[in-house]
């Protein structure tokens, strides 16, 4: 698409907050500091399954300095959760993870609250542990939550227990398609548990204020879900408090979706204040956010496809276990989404996949960028390659075989309109050099897919202001955390007004005075506040050429907003001062309030009679094994993405580069790793091994134009999808170098390794079997 | 917490004679920082950064004498170390990030005697000697007999580590260090390997041959049944595999959430027979016959 | 006990007096409110709270506040004159290398470091001097962008 028409659209304008970031300004949560606050603190569960016997508190209470100990019996009797209400914000009667928040502290120091927390005494009966959903399904497995029913909607015939949701994919016979198949691939992949890793610490602080209301400040990415929940566990209305944002030193959605992401930390935070009736300030230590908030699950993945002689598949059945952790968090929808997922986003028009999502004895699972989504193409992407193998076929072309084109339907999409997946691939291979590029010994290229949905959510608002002197203030319910509402909304306000993008700010989130939005997530920000931001902007447009029309003895319709000036097109000459009808407003509306929202009912509607766009991503790498070690170098990155129009092109490459390094992280060496008894062995940044940036080459983006999508100016979003296909790029790439499939994250040089020296012992196993 | 800033050996030795188990010692800082957060405080903190003297690296006794709170970075760039020192250089240019680098110590990296540590496994092939003050006295040891056990060294509660001697090897000698963890410098090893070749006069025996083992045993070691494999004998390409071998049955590596204690034996045959093949290559020209 | 310590920070002296145990991030931040220096990993693996302590680049989470007894403290906050930014923040801006920011200001430190040593750095030397900074948010794409444009700018400067 032309972005000619456009003055800023397109451009990679400065982000707005820049300067503050590169000079060191306390904008963070973590920077924030409160006139005589207390420092709070939170005793976790030193056992990963346990019953709670008793909580003794009067040691830690008789310290002097300390000014609050509570446990769950302070708080309301109120469960949370994201789609099942199954855990307190401080545990009652049993622990389920270690880290499990029991009790906290409110004292006059940190070394005070640490000196209090060790005097906490809790008397635990230890249970069984189980860390492996797959054995927690059986039905012998000890029981995690003893008054949460199973799912209704399971298979009646299923043998289950601990199960806390259930999915089913069904389409056409794939029974009988398979009995139809010229070749039947039947595999298992494995993920492990991952820490998003933001790398600012989580923070909550809570004020209790002289009107009886409070105030609670969060580095949370959906400040209106940390009100919702505060107040319920607290026991407020929502008039009644207010929560601020402070600038997000990253999320990824360990900090999202409020409550169930953070570790109920800022309902602990505002029962500790309403408790002392003063300030309270909760800084997370980064090796207890290791262990105790959200994470992107594990996921257990069994599929089985069957394909004709020309590559074309028939049927695929499939089972994926999903660990929602401790709680159900994010769990259901994550597991429901690698369902889905696991479907693939190729021709599939016989389907069977049944999704479980189990209780574990771990830390809960998060939206963590792209929920489900990586898991399930690390397994489908793999298998495709594992597929071509045994067909002797090229990859690339038995993906092109069955790239869906427009009109058809996929797992989870009753209709594409167009389809942007064979050209982003044909792109990856052509950049990478697939099939020409002349590679050394133990050198490989591979290739991988992703798609995302990200039509389904909720709508959300926008509020632009343009002040008396032309500059506008716009207020959105998401906050900044890198993404969209710093980088592309300014420039689509700027553009909308006709003013400069320095001309326009956009302001924090505070739930008394921003419209209600569920965060910055899904990778939503650009398709929600976008569209809201720009029909808000159009608004205000459309008030100010009203009263310039006066002024200027016109018809609105003849004017436009140039250079901060408000002009009848084609006579410059005849023009005001855009700021002069702000002014001007003052004494007939007041102020040009514009405001804009995102309808997401009439968003979905649309596309199921029109269809819908979907992004879609190629990825292609080169990367060489060191068959002695089983060190994976990665030499080069190519990630293709269609995200439909470009409103901000650094913005969105930005968003790629690190979602794919991310997901590098957990390709080569992220997990969290825990013993039998559900300890974290590598909480602390010296275990916990995240890319560094000489494990990682310049990461070559290309966007893929002329895919208008479901967001303004036909944008899509994309915080999300660089993650997906980004660990099945790099196992078919070992595999391509070494011919030796590898099933199961992380593709560290060990795993490696021990792969390469089975296949050598048993090479029948070389062939991808 | 009791805190001192000790401006003498002797008056730092009188601080560990008094508070004996109970005081830490503090040079760099980059791992006890990280201690006194997340274990318990100690009750005596000794900080021997402003005790003059300790802080050089001169030519003498035919090596290099170091002083114990030179740190990381200094040596890294110090052309002296860099060439007569492969090995010890090598480690610290995969000794952490640049920031580390300028803050951790040599003695701090000696004293905390992690089986891991980047700069042991070479200071164990360069035959580095030690020099340990003690209320009692000094006394020069071969820094080997220093490493006791994990954080264990010989100098207990009660001594300090005040000069470490790297005498220079023979001109003909090459030497190296080969690490390997995930993230190269910037992670924990799981296998270290230190190795010194001195080919003879015709460049076609080895008269020495020296490896140095680190993160595979309770303390960096040597694996002296590998080196008497070849000393005196011809560097051949079977002979270096044997000798790869023999040093991983030396060692006697654990598992961990870092790898599993067979990998890291397999880990120190690699590095062993590569450390090898390039000392070899670098000190003959030659590459190794098969 | 608490010890009292004088140093400079970005040319400024400041006395402080605080627990003998507190790393000079603790120092920076909480007893003389500079908040460019970022907590985080607080054990001395991310670079986020990386400063110069007389001129080299150091994780003042784990350097001891008494260590700067007598020195040459640099933050973030010191790089900018006046109204204008320094050509590497400047280049942070532009490169488009500043997503949630958190890493920023160690990140611009480890450059200035860096910089200082040479105007002309490698590939090599570029990894290594920041190798110790973990950014999650940009895949290190845009930052190694903004370092080469900084160094491009300060050559034509200088």
């Amino acid at each position: 698409m032309a972005t000619s028409e456009y003055t800023i659209l397109g451009k990679s304008v400065p982000r707005m907050g820049g300067v503050e970031r590169v000079t060191g300004a306390g904008i963070y949560g973590i920077d924030l500091t409160l006139e005589n606050a207390l420092h709070g603190g939170i005793l976790r569960s030193q056992y990963a399954h346990a019953k709670i016997v008793s909580i003794d508190t009067s040691e830690a209470e008789a310290l002097a300095g300390v000014h609050a100990v509570v446990t769950a019996a302070d708080a309301p009797d109120v469960r949370y959760g994201r789609t099942l209400l199954d855990r307190y914000m401080l545990a009652k009667h049993k622990v389920r993870y270690l880290g499990d928040p029991v009790a906290a502290v409110a004292a006059d120091t940190p070394a005070l609250v640490r000196q209090a927390l060790k005097k906490i005494k809790v008397v635990y009966e230890p249970l069984p542990v189980v860390l492996d959903p797959e054995e927690t399904m059986q039905p012998g497995a000890p029981t995690l939550h003893e008054d949460m029913p199973l799912p209704k909607n399971l298979p009646p015939d299923a043998k289950v227990k601990n199960v806390c949701s259930y999915t089913a994919v069904h389409v056409g016979d794939p029974q009988r398609a398979m009995a139809e198949a010229d070749l039947i691939v039947d595999e298992v992949y494995e993920t492990k548990m991952i820490h998003p890793q933001y790398l600012e610490p989580r923070i909550a602080a809570a004020r209790l204020e002289p009107d009886g209301r409070l105030t609670v400040w969060a580095n949370a990415q959906a400040p209106f879900s940390v009100r919702t929940d505060v107040a319920r566990l607290v026991g407020l209305p929502l008039n009644k408090v207010r929560v601020l944002s402070a600038e997000l030193g990253g999320g990824f959605g360990g900090k999202a979706s409020g409550i169930t992401s953070g570790a109920a930390v800022e309902p602990i935070c505002a029962l500790l204040a309403l408790k002392t009736k003063r300030a309270v300030m909760i800084v997370l230590d980064k090796a207890e956010e290791t262990i105790a908030t959200t994470i992107r699950s594990g996921a257990r993945m069994y599929l089985k496809t069957g394909v004709k002689k020309d590559g074309t598949i028939v049927a695929r059945i499939g089972k994926v276990i999903y660990d929602a952790g401790a709680y159900s968090g994010f769990g259901a929808m994550a597991g429901a989404r690698c369902t889905n997922m696991l479907g693939g986003w190729y021709r599939m028009p016989n389907c069977h996949i049944d999704g479980y999502v189990v209780y574990t004895n771990k830390q809960v699972c998060g939206p963590v960028r792209g929920p489900g989504g990586p898991q399930a193409a690390f397994a489908v992407e793999s298998h495709m390659d594992s597929i071509a193998a045994k067909l002797g076929m090229d990859p690339v072309e038995l993906r092109l075989k069955n790239t869906p084109g427009p009109g058809d339907k996929i797992i989870g999409v009753t209709k594409l309109r167009d389809v942007s997946l064979g050209e982003a691939l044909k792109i990856a291979a052509e950049k990478i050099g697939w099939g020409k590029a002349a590679l050394k010994k133990n050198q490989g290229i591979g290739i991988a897919t992703g798609s995302w949905i990200e039509s389904a959510g909720p709508g959300g608002g926008a509020v632009v202001k343009v002040n008396e002197d032309g500059s506008v203030t716009v207020h959105i319910g998401k906050i900044d955390m890198g993404t969209a509402p710093r980088f592309g909304i300014p420039s689509i306000v700027a553009e909308e007004l006709g003013v400069p993008v320095s001309d326009v700010t956009v302001v924090n989130v505070d739930t008394d005075a921003s419209p209600w939005d569920a965060g910055t997530v899904g990778s939503r920000s650009i398709i929600v506040s976008g569209t809201a931001v720009r029909l808000a902007a159009i608004d205000a447009r459309r008030q100010l050429l009203n009263l310039a029309a006066k002024q200027l003895e016109a018809n609105p319709d003849d004017l436009e907003i140039r250079d901060k000036q408000i002009r009848v097109k084609g006579t410059p000459a005849k023009s005001v001062a855009l700021a002069a009808v702000a002014t001007a407003a003052h004494n007939v509306i007041g102020e040009v309030i514009g405001r804009g929202y995102f309808d997401n009912e009439a968003m979905v509607a649309h596309e199921k009679e029109h269809g819908s766009s979907q992004p879609f991503a190629a990825h292609a790498c080169l990367v060489e094994v060191d068959p002695d070690t089983g060190n994976i170098k990665i030499l080069r990155y190519i990630a293709v993405h269609d995200v439909g129009f470009v409103i901000h092109p650094a913005a969105v490459e930005g968003q790629i580069e690190g979602a794919v390094a991310m997901s590098l992280g957990q390709a080569l060496c992220e997990q969290v790793v825990l013993d039998e008894n559900g300890r974290t062995l590598n909480p602390s940044f010296v275990d916990y091994l995240m890319p560094t940036i000489n494990m990682i080459p310049p990461i070559e983006t290309v966007l893929v134009p002329g895919y208008p999508g479901a967001g303004p100016y036909g944008a899509k979003g994309a915080g999300e999808i660089g993650c997906v296909p980004v660990m099945a790029a790099v196992a078919n790439a070992v595999f391509h170098a070494t011919g030796v499939r590898i099933r199961k994250l992380p593709l560290s040089p060990e795993n490696v390794l021990r792969a390469l020296r089975a296949a050598r012992d048993t090479p029948a196993e070389k062939k991808g079997a | 917490m009791d805190y001192f800033e000790p401006k003498s050996v002797a008056e730092a030795l009188s601080l560990l004679a008094r508070y004996g188990a109970r005081a830490k010692v503090i040079a760099g800082g980059t791992d006890v920082m990280v201690d006194i957060k997340y274990k318990d405080e100690p009750e005596c903190l000794i900080n021997i950064k402003r005790i003059g003297g300790l802080r050089y690296i001169e030519e003498g006794n035919g090596g290099l004498r170091i002083g114990p709170l030179v740190t990381i970075r200094e040596l890294e760039t110090n052309r002296l170390v860099r060439e007569r020192l492969p090995a010890l250089w090598e480690s610290c240019r995969q000794f952490a990030s640049l920031q580390i680098r300028n803050t951790a110590t040599l003695g701090g990296n000696i004293c905390r005697a992690s089986p891991s540590g980047e700069t042991l496994a070479p200071l164990l092939v360069l035959e580095a000697k030690v020099k340990l003050a003690f209320a009692e006295g000094e006394k020069v040891e071969p820094i080997e007999s220093l490493f006791l056990g994990p954080g264990k060294t010989s100098l207990g509660f009660n001594g300090l580590l005040t000069e470490i001697d790297v005498p220079y090897p023979e001109r003909a000698s090459r030497s190296a260090y080969l690490k390997h963890a995930v993230r190269g410098p910037m992670d924990i090893a799981m296998v270290g390997v230190a190795v010194l070749v001195t080919p003879d006069a015709n460049r076609s025996a080895a008269n020495d041959v020296r490896i140095g083992l680190g993160a595979v045993a309770p303390t960096p070691v040597r694996a002296r049944a590998a080196e008497a494999l070849l000393r005196g004998k011809p560097l051949t390409a079977a002979a270096v595999q044997q000798a790869a071998r023999a040093a991983a049955s030396e060692s006697a590596p654990i598992s961990d959430q870092r790898s599993s204690a067979e990998y890291r034996s397999w880990i120190v045959e690699v590095l062993t027979r590569r450390g090898l093949e390039r000392t070899w290559r670098e000190a003959t020209g030659k590459e190794m016959s098969g | 006990m608490s010890i009292t310590v004088s140093f400079s920070v970005n040319g400024k002296r400041h006395t402080a007096s605080f627990e003998p145990a507190a790393s000079l991030l603790e120092v920076l931040r909480d007893r003389l409110g500079y908040k460019g220096p970022k907590l985080c990993c607080n054990t001395g693996e991310c670079g986020a709270c990386t400063i110069l302590l007389d001129d080299k680049p150091v994780n003042s989470c784990v350097v001891l506040g008494a260590d700067a007894a007598g020195a040459a403290v640099t933050t973030v906050e010191g790089l900018a004159n006046g109204g204008e930014l320094h050509p590497i923040q400047q280049a942070f801006i532009d490169a488009a290398a500043v997503q949630c920011g958190y890493c920023t200001p160690g990140y611009i430190i480890s450059v200035k470091a860096l910089l200082d040593r040479t105007k002309t750095p490698t590939p090599a030397e570029i990894e290594e001097a920041v190798s110790g900074n973990i950014c999650r948010c940009t895949g290190y794409t845009k930052i190694l962008d903004a370092i080469r444009l900084a160094a491009e700018r300060m050559q034509q400067g200088s």
